[in-house]
C-alpha cells in the first residue's frame, strides 16, 4: 500500500524527517509514536501532500510514486488525513462540503455522482454509528463544535468518503474516554484487507482501542524502533527517553 | 474630460420642465456642476474611487438622453410570488400589484428635480438634480402592510452606449407600514454607460423598509446611487446590497435617525473580479437618543478588482444610548487586488456604545489544504471558502425563497472567476 524510503522533509532550511523508511501492506495497521517535535505531524503533512516542505526520497502508494502528485489528486486516489486540528470553516454548512468532495472524488474515480436523497441517507447511517447528532451537519464546518464533534466529524468523512490509506493524526488528543471509544470503534469498524491505517500517537492510550499489527517509535526525524504492540507498552512504561 | 466636464445648459430644453420654477433650480444646479466637474480623489468622498479619472479612462463623449426603446425579453423570477415594478432606462414603464390593496398604494412617474438636498458638494447630486428626467415615486398608505415584495426589475437597454441617465426615486412609507423591495438590475448593454440615482427614502413612525440591491451580471455599466433617508420614531431599515458584475457601482447611503428606537441596518456582501471598482459608502446620523444601527460589509476582490468602504456613524451630543456597529471584512484573492477601508465614527453624546472595525487579508492556506485533503481542487477550495464568506451576509435574509435566488445568483458569479 505505502512504501516510504529514504524521505528527507525540510521547512524554513530545517530539516525534521530525515531519512524515514517505513512499508505499510494492505489491511495492516501501523502506529507511529514518538515525543514532541520528533516530526510526527510533519510525516502527516508529507503524505497528504502539503505544500512548503522541501523533499526527497521516495514515497510510493500502490506503486505509484506520490513525489509529484497534489493534495486533491491523492484525496482522490484514497489517501485520507483525520486532522489533529479540524479546521473551521465559516459559512460552508458540512453537509454540502461532504456531498461536494464525495463527489468530487467519486468522479475522479469514474463512478457516478451520488443525488442529495441517498447522500443524506449515507450520512445519516453513518453519523448515527458515530453518534452524531444530525443537527451539527446542516450547521457551518466544524464551527462550534466542541473537540469531540470535530474529531468525530473527522472520522464520518473518512466513513464517506472510503479511502485506502487512513492517516490519523493525533487523532486521540482532547477526547474523553467516550468519546474516544466510539472513534475507535468506528476506526474499527472499517478496517478490511484493502485498508491501512496510520496511527500517529503520542500516547499508548489510543492503541489500547485501536490494535495496532506494529508499532514505530520516531525520534529525531527518522524511526529508531519498530516492532509490535508489545513496544507501545514498553514506551508507556519507560518513556522515550530511554529508547535513545 | 480631464479638465471639467461641461454641459450647456441648452440640453434643460430637452427636458419637459414642470414650470418656471424647476427650470430655474436645474439650471442652477447645473452651472454647480459645470464648475465643480466629476469629483476627484482631491475630494475625501471620492479618495478611493476618482470617477473623474475613471470617466475620463472610458468615456471620450457623452449623451445625455436617448430615445426610448423596449427592452429584448426579460427574465421574471418565477422563484417566488412577487408584486412588480418595470423601470427601462429609469424610466417607469409598468408596474403590477395583484397581491396588494391598490388603494393603499401611489405608484408614479417621478419627474421632479426639486429634491431640497443641501448637498452642493456633490456634484453628481447638482448634476443629477439638473438633469433628471425619470423615475419612480412610490408610496403606501398609513397602515398598510404589503403581502407580497415588489421586485423592482431595473432594465438597461441593449442600445445604451456613451450615455449619462439621471434618475430620481422617491419612497415614502406610511406611519405604522410595510414593504419589502427588491431592486434587480438586468443590464442588456454591452457597452459602457453611466446610470446616476438619487433616491430619497422616508419612513414614517413605525414603518418597516426592507430592500434587497442585487447587481449579479458582468456588465460595463457605471453606477452611482445616492440614497437619502429619513426614518422617525420606531421605524425600521434594512437593507442588503449583493454586487457583482458592474464595471463601476457606488452606492452610497446617507441616513438621518430621526425618531427615536429607529433601526438601521446596511449588510453588503460585494464580489468584485476582473478590472470593476466597487463601493459602498455610508452616512448613519444618530440625532436622537435610542436608536440603533449596524453595518456589515464583506467583499471579495479578484483579479485587479478595487473595493472600497467608507462608512461614518455620526452621533449627536443629545443622541444618549445610541448603539451603533460597523464592520468591514474583505478576502484578497489575488496580489493585485485592492480593497481601501475607512470606517469612522463622530461621537458628541457621552453614554452611547459604538464599535466598528475593519479587516483584510487572504484566503487562509490552511483551510485551502484542509479542502483539498477532501478531493477539491484549489480553485474549487477557494470558491467553497468565498462562497462560505459572503454567506455570512447572504444567510440573514429570512425569506428562503428569496434566499436562495440570491445565494444562486452570486454562486454563478463566483464560479465564473
Amino acid at each position: 500500500m505505502l512504501v516510504i524510503k529514504n524521505l528527507k522533509a525540510s521547512i524554513n532550511n530545517r530539516e525534521i524527517l530525515k531519512g524515514l523508511n517505513l512499508k505499510i501492506n494492505p489491511g495492516e495497521v501501523h502506529a507511529i509514536m514518538g515525543p514532541n517535535g520528533s516530526g510526527k505531524s510533519t510525516l502527516a503533512n508529507v503524505l497528504s501532500g502539503k505544500n512548503g516542505y522541501k523533499i526527497s526520497g521516495e514515497v510510493k502508494y500502490l506503486g505509484e510514486s506520490l513525489n509529484d502528485i497534489p493534495v486533491e489528486e491523492r484525496a482522490q486516489k484514497g489517501i485520507f488525513l483525520a486532522f489533529q486540528y479540524p479546521l473551521e470553516i465559516p459559512g460552508v454548512n458540512t453537509n454540502n462540503f461532504l456531498k461536494t468532495s464525495l463527489n468530487t472524488i467519486k468522479k475522479a474515480k469514474g463512478e457516478k455522482e451520488i443525488d442529495t436523497i441517498a447522500f443524506l441517507e449515507l450520512v445519516k447511517e453513518k453519523a448515527k454509528e458515530l453518534g452524531i447528532d444530525e443537527k451539527i451537519l446542516s450547521r457551518q464546518l466544524n464551527v462550534g463544535f466542541s473537540g469531540g464533534e470535530k474529531k468525530k466529524n473527522e472520522i464520518l468523512q473518512m466513513k464517506i468518503l472510503d479511502p485506502n490509506l487512513i492517516i490519523l493524526d493525533e487523532t486521540d488528543s482532547g477526547l474523553d474516554i467516550d468519546a474516544l471509544k466510539i472513534i475507535s470503534d468506528g476506526v474499527n469498524s472499517s478496517r478490511s484487507e484493502k485498508k491501512s491505517f496510520l496511527v500517529i500517537t503520542h500516547y499508548q492510550r489510543l492503541l489500547e482501542y485501536i490494535k495496532p499489527d506494529h508499532v514505530h517509535v520516531l525520534s529525531d526525524g527518522k524511526i529508531i524502533k519498530s516492532g509490535t504492540s508489545e513496544l507501545a507498552l514498553e514506551l508507556e512504561k519507560k518513556g522515550y527517553k530511554k529508547l535513545n | 474630460m480631464n479638465e471639467n466636464f461641461k454641459i450647456s445648459p441648452s440640453e434643460i430644453n430637452k427636458i419637459k420642465v414642470l414650470n418656471q420654477k424647476d427650470k430655474n433650480f436645474r439650471l442652477e444646479s447645473l452651472k454647480l456642476f459645470n464648475q465643480q466637474g466629476f469629483p476627484t480623489r482631491n475630494h475625501e468622498d471620492w479618495k478611493f474611487s476618482d470617477i473623474n479619472q475613471i470617466f475620463s479612462k472610458n468615456f471620450k463623449n457623452l449623451e445625455s438622453f436617448k430615445n426610448e426603446i423596449k427592452p429584448k425579453s426579460i427574465n421574471f423570477i418565477k422563484e417566488f410570488d412577487h408584486n412588480h415594478i418595470l423601470m427601462v432606462n429609469g424610466k417607469l414603464e409598468n408596474s403590477e400589484f395583484k397581491f396588494e390593496d391598490k388603494n393603499k398604494i401611489k405608484i408614479k412617474s417621478y419627474n421632479d428635480s426639486n429634491f431640497s438636498l443641501n448637498n452642493v458638494e456633490n456634484s453628481l447630486i447638482n448634476l443629477n438634480n439638473a438633469l433628471s428626467n425619470n423615475g419612480l415615486f412610490l408610496e403606501v398608505a398609513d397602515n398598510y402592510k404589503f403581502e407580497k415584495a415588489i421586485i423592482i426589475y431595473n432594465v438597461f437597454t441593449d442600445d445604451l452606449k456613451d450615455n449619462l441617465l439621471n434618475n430620481k426615486n422617491k419612497i415614502i412609507l406610511g406611519k405604522n407600514s410595510e414593504l419589502h423591495i427588491v431592486e434587480y438590475n438586468i443590464n442588456q448593454s454591452k457597452n459602457k454607460f453611466i446610470y446616476n440615482t438619487t433616491e430619497n427614502v422616508i419612513l414614517n413612525e413605525n414603518a418597516s423598509l426592507k430592500t434587497i440591491n442585487l447587481q449579479a451580471n458582468q456588465n460595463e455599466g457605471f453606477f452611482y446611487k445616492f440614497s437619502k433617508g429619513k426614518m422617525k420614531s420606531n421605524s425600521n431599515f434594512s437593507s442588503f446590497i449583493f454586487s457583482s458584475g458592474p464595471k463601476f457601482n457606488k452606492i452610497d447611503a446617507e441616513f438621518d435617525l430621526e425618531g427615536e428606537n429607529c433601526d438601521c441596518n446596511i449588510k453588503s456582501a460585494l464580489f468584485i473580479n476582473r478590472d470593476k471598482h466597487q463601493e459602498i459608502k455610508t452616512k448613519i446620523n444618530h440625532l436622537v437618543p435610542n436608536c440603533k444601527s449596524y453595518q456589515k460589509i464583506k467583499s471579495v476582490v479578484d483579479a485587479e478588482g478595487k473595493g472600497v468602504y467608507q462608512g461614518k456613524i455620526y452621533v449627536k451630543d443629545i443622541a444618549q444610548k445610541t448603539n451603533a456597529y460597523q464592520l468591514s471584512k474583505a478576502l484578497l484573492l489575488s496580489e493585485n487586488s485592492e480593497f481601501n477601508s475607512k470606517p469612522e465614527l463622530e461621537i458628541y453624546a457621552d453614554d452611547v456604545k459604538c464599535s466598528h472595525g475593519s479587516t483584510s487579508g487572504n484566503v487562509d492556506e490552511n483551510s485551502i489544504h484542509y479542502l483539498m485533503t477532501r478531493g477539491l481542487s484549489k480553485k474549487q477550495a477557494i470558491q467553497l471558502l468565498v462562497n462560505g464568506f459572503l454567506n455570512e451576509i447572504i444567510g440573514d435574509i429570512k425569506s428562503n425563497s428569496v434566499r436562495k435566488f440570491i445565494e444562486n445568483k452570486i454562486e454563478i458569479q463566483i464560479h465564473g472567476y
